[in-house]
């Protein structure tokens, strides 16, 4: 009930929630994935070797956001294949202190939402986030590469992030 | 760096006369980023390049937009920050966008890893790199574009160019 009525507050506050659906063509839902954050210094290197370290050992990126979080730090978060976490995680702590990893951490289950045409409609990416949020959904991560508009999200939460799809864009 | 022959990138697309803009620090509540988004709407600027991090309680959003937008939108952008409670707000310019497309980035292991390094190997700036499905989206410094071609040329197999 309290839960209800924050929620119900929140509405409120942020204005109406009936507003008129964004037009796209289509989604595209990835199959489970697992996550990845690594806290890096903020240099050039530390990524691209990262990244090397586990394409060298076979790890395939499904999708990644790179940026810096502070003077001081770049965060790098990644999604790879569930069968690959055990062993990426292995091998980047094997080698946190020459890549200098500032931190690990992970989440085991997470899928990708991705929406099209996103065409720079900066709010599409809005109001997807914004009715995620009000679900009570939290995404990992979120980028667009191309005209895609994609979203990390835990698995165990996809459902509801579907529905929040259905509740903001109109679908052919 | 060796090149890496069956890996052929589609086209290289640039976009040039770019801002970004990072609000750092704003906490996960639904709507707040609202006043942004609803000022760029109003002013009719088209968000070029977006990514979004998450942190437990807060999360940082970088975009990029023209220039002759950021012109219009600059007096009021300090506002936005505030209602958007960011605890840092940068702004980089000019900058450019360079994307690429190829296959391979979910299909090949070190795909990404690759360009990065190009890139990095060329004293190439990456303020942001985004990858999804098969586009790699890289936002650069605008004086760095040469550079990062030539690099981008000498790894991936480019169009037009021939298998040597």
């Amino acid at each position: 009930m309290e839960e209800r009525s924050k929620t119900v507050e929140i509405i409120r506050r942020i204005g109406a929630p009936e507003q008129e659906k964004i037009s796209i063509t289509g989604i595209l839902k990835s199959h489970d994935l697992s996550f990845l954050l690594l806290t890096l210094p903020a240099a050039e290197d530390p990524p691209a070797a990262v990244l090397r370290l586990l394409g060298s050992h076979g790890v395939n990126i499904r999708f990644i956001t790179l940026y810096d979080d502070s003077p001081a730090t770049r965060l790098l978060a990644l999604c790879l294949e569930t069968e690959s976490l055990s062993a990426s995680l292995e091998l980047l702590r094997s080698h946190q202190a020459p890549l200098d990893i500032r931190s690990i951490s992970h989440h085991p289950r997470v899928r990708i939402l991705s929406v099209y045409p996103y065409k720079e409609r900066g709010q599409v990416a809005e109001r997807l986030l914004t009715s995620l949020r009000l679900s009570g959904v939290q995404p990992l991560a979120v980028n667009n590469a191309s005209s895609v508009l994609s979203c990390v999200l835990s698995s165990d939460r996809f459902q509801e992030a579907l529905s929040c799809v259905d509740r903001v864009f109109q679908l052919p | 760096m060796e090149r890496v022959e069956s890996l052929q990138i589609f086209p290289l697309k640039i976009t040039r006369g770019l801002v970004q803009l990072s609000f750092v620090g704003i906490p996960n509540r639904p709507g707040i980023t609202r006043p942004l988004f609803e000022l760029l709407n109003r002013q009719g600027v088209g968000v070029k390049h977006l990514l979004e991090g998450c942190h437990q309680s807060t999360s940082d959003l970088l975009i990029c937009i023209a220039a002759e937008g950021f012109a219009r939108l600059r007096g009021e952008l300090h506002e936005i920050r505030a209602r958007l409670q960011a605890q840092d707000f940068v702004v980089r310019q000019p900058v450019a966008v360079i994307r690429t497309l190829g296959p391979h980035f979910d299909l090949r292991p070190g795909t990404s890893g690759l360009l990065l390094t190009a890139l990095v190997q060329a004293g190439v700036r990456i303020y942001s790199n985004a990858t999804t499905i098969t586009a790699s989206t890289c936002v650069i410094p605008e004086e760095q574009v040469e550079a990062a071609e030539r690099a981008i040329g000498k790894t991936f197999l480019l169009p037009g160019a021939k298998r040597s």
